[in-house]
């Protein structure tokens, strides 16, 4: 029998551990390796900013038991935030050609700006929570939808264009290229480009984690098993609620932020709520309740839309033969009903509610 | 003389209508245990949400160590409908409480349908509730920098399944365990929030002959060991009988007696209100 009060890292997770440094230094090495264009770095970075956003999704729907449908507000607050202070300033005249050069009239280190975008999405989960988790959190879901719709209005608003450019793109702010090093002629010595989003990610991920398994943690879980309960234990409903939203509001601005650097400009309009249920299909493909699974389906997701099913959308040709369907559009077709089949027919996603360390090992009951 | 740990005044809840306590007083002092006892649907559950806030009061006032933690008289349109006693006893300021800030203070509870969290093992469950004697905070916790906290907490943990006698399941699913077990488990889990009121809605129910003839003698046990007072609804009159220092019985949400065991199984209205039934 294997003591659980007293705590120790076990085998299965010191494999998963070390399977997940060898992930990174795969990565490290195909970068140097293959040649930076190819669509394996794509998916990768954008997967790994998906996974951030996925699994802080995840601590709130999974872990906490509430709904939150405002993703991609607190995404496009995370962007705007890193991007209006990143800009450098020789290139703020460009950028904002209509409103002479904005107002912010200086930059914030990459790293620095990263977690303010956070903060910032964090301080407004704080401010809907107010009123919202302190009745009825079923609310939430409608609330943040909401939110997120007027969020993506107000950003473009022209009376705001002095700080967010209004409808015009934000772009020239660093991107993950600038993660690269570089002799002194500019040629790249080494790629870094993905490792740091994977480590960026990675490193926000293992907080969020390390979060699951602490008082906290099961704090939550127990908001998440029986409310009833869980206040009858002494655990404060709406605090609780609220860390978890603005944790989670935390994580998904630093996934907005990385995903402007993904996409080298930001633009509101994009943050639509179609993002927000991409990132719910995600969670609930990698099984609602599995850090693990909202990662590894984070990757699959964007891997068969950016790139594995693409070839539906173009003409292919088999010999003089045209292939038929297959033209612009037939890929979401396709991407849809995979979906549908996931959630027919594996309901509790790729993963259940397990995570890495406990494919490693023995099954459940010999637990015991 | 010492004030009782607990005092109900005059509590009335009703439910549009239904008027599930009526008007119902008691007070329980240091050391003892009560048992609440009346018919199916009598208000004792209802009684006990009361107490522990879950829901707010009609008319009436609930102390707890001389402190009142809940205070409300009917107000508003309830004021038209409100059918107990008392109506203006109670105004002036109103005292409204969650239910954790009441567990915070010392009153823990057990659930008559057993309220376990079900996606966690029955350790899991009795670490979870000691949740609210942490001192350090959510940073601290997320870095794993309260090891020492964490660690006696799991000691703690320990020794009250091991005071219920659940050491060997300790790492099973909690909701996968023998009903009885979960009724103990329920219990370990009150005690891991350090009351100094324990209120138990059944503890019996589920189990099996055997376990309910050693659940009297567990309850002194711990009642012993952790200081407690101790409130009881049960419906199992043996268990009621030998463990009860005083009994209220109440009917129809109206208290129709109260007295030691002896005094209420020669009470002719709890024999009526038990269709001359069980009480032997
Ligand atoms: N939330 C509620 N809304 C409306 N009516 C309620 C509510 N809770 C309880 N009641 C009613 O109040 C009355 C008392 O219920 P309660 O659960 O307190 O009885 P009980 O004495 O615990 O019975 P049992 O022995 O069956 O557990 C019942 O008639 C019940 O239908
Ligand atoms: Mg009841």
């Amino acid at each position: 029998m294997q003591k659980q009060g007293k705590k120790s890292i076990s085998g299965a997770t010191w494999v998963s551990l070390c399977l997940i440094v060898l992930v990174y230094v795969l990565v490290f090495i195909a970068e140097q390796v293959l040649p930076p264009t190819s669509m394996l770095f794509t998916v990768l970075k954008k997967g790994a900013t998906y996974a951030l956003i996925a699994v802080s999704m995840n601590l709130l729907n999974g872990f906490t038991g509430i709904f939150s449908l405002g993703q991609a507000g607190f995404m496009l607050i995370g962007a705007y935030v890193y991007a209006v202070f990143t800009i450098p300033l020789s290139q703020r005249m460009s950028v904002y050609q209509y409103y002479d050069g904005g107002i912010v009239q200086f930059t914030l280190p990459i790293f620095v700006a990263m977690i303010l975008a956070g903060l910032v999405a964090a301080f407004f989960a704080f401010l809907i929570g107010l009123p919202v988790l302190r009745l009825k959190s079923d609310y939430l879901a409608i609330a943040t939808l909401g939110f997120a719709e007027i969020v993506r209005a107000v950003f473009q608003w022209d009376k705001l264009g002095p700080l967010t450019n209004g409808s015009n793109m934000l772009r020239m702010f660093p991107n993950f290229n600038n993660f690269n090093l570089t002799d002194a002629e500019g040629h790249v010595t080494v790629y870094l480009s993905t490792l740091i989003p994977f480590l960026i990610s990675g490193v926000c991920i293992a907080l969020i984690v390390l979060l699951i398994h602490s008082g906290y943690g099961r704090a939550l879980q127990a908001i998440r098993d029986d409310e009833i309960a869980a206040e009858a234990m002494g655990i404060n409903l709406f605090h609780h609620k609220e860390l978890s939203f603005c944790i989670s509001s935390f994580f998904a601005g630093v996934g907005g932020a990385m995903l402007a650097m993904y996409q080298t400009t930001v633009q509101a309009k994009s943050f639509t709520s179609a993002m927000t249920y991409e990132i719910l299909l995600i969670v609930v493909i990698g099984g609602i309740g599995s850090v693990t699974g909202s990662v590894i389906s984070s990757f699959l997701f964007v891997a068969c839309s950016e790139w594995w099913l693409r070839f539906l959308d173009e003409k292919q040709m088999i010999g003089t033969f045209e292939v038929p369907l297959l033209r612009n559009g037939f890929r979401l077709v396709v991407f849809s009903v995979v979906i549908m089949i996931v959630v027919l027919f594996f309901r509790r996603g790729i993963m259940g509610t397990k995570e890495l360390p406990d494919l490693f090992r023995k099954r459940k009951g010999a637990r015991t | 003389m010492k004030e009782p740990v607990l005092e109900i005044r005059h509590l009335t809840m009703q439910f549009g209508g239904v008027v599930a306590v009526n008007d119902l007083n008691m007070h329980i002092d240091e050391g003892e245990i009560v048992a609440l006892i009346g018919p199916n649907g009598a208000g004792k559950t209802t009684a006990f949400n009361c107490v522990t806030s879950v829901y707010e009061p009609t008319n009436g006032a609930v102390i707890f160590r001389g402190m009142p933690i809940a205070r409300n008289h009917p107000s508003g349109r309830m004021r038209k409908f409100y059918a107990g006693k008392e109506i203006d006893a109670f105004s002036g300021h109103v005292v409204h409480n969650t239910p954790d800030k009441i567990t915070e203070l010392g009153i823990a509870r057990t659930f008559q349908n057993i309220r376990l969290f079900k996606g966690m093992t029955a350790f899991e469950n009795v670490l979870t509730a000691m949740h609210l004697r942490r001192r350090s905070n959510v940073f601290t916790q997320m870095l794993h920098l309260n090891g020492q906290e964490e660690a006696a907490m799991r000691k703690e943990t320990d020794r009250l399944l091991e005071i219920v006698g659940l050491t060997d399941v300790k790492d099973e699913m909690a909701t996968s365990l023998p009903y009885g077990k979960q009724r103990l488990l329920e219990i370990a889990r009150a005690l891991a929030t350090k009351p100094a009121l324990l209120l138990l809605d059944e503890p019996a129910a589920g189990m099996n002959p055997q376990e309910t003839e050693e659940l009297s003698a567990f309850i002194r046990r711990i009642k012993e060991q952790f200081s407690l007072t101790v409130l009881v609804i049960e419906h199992h009159m043996n268990l009621v009988m030998d463990i009860s220092d005083r009994i209220y019985v109440i009917d129809f949400g109206k208290l129709i007696a109260e007295g030691t065991p002896e005094e209420i199984q020669q009470n002719p209205a709890v024999i009526e209100a038990y269709l001359g039934g069980d009480v032997d």
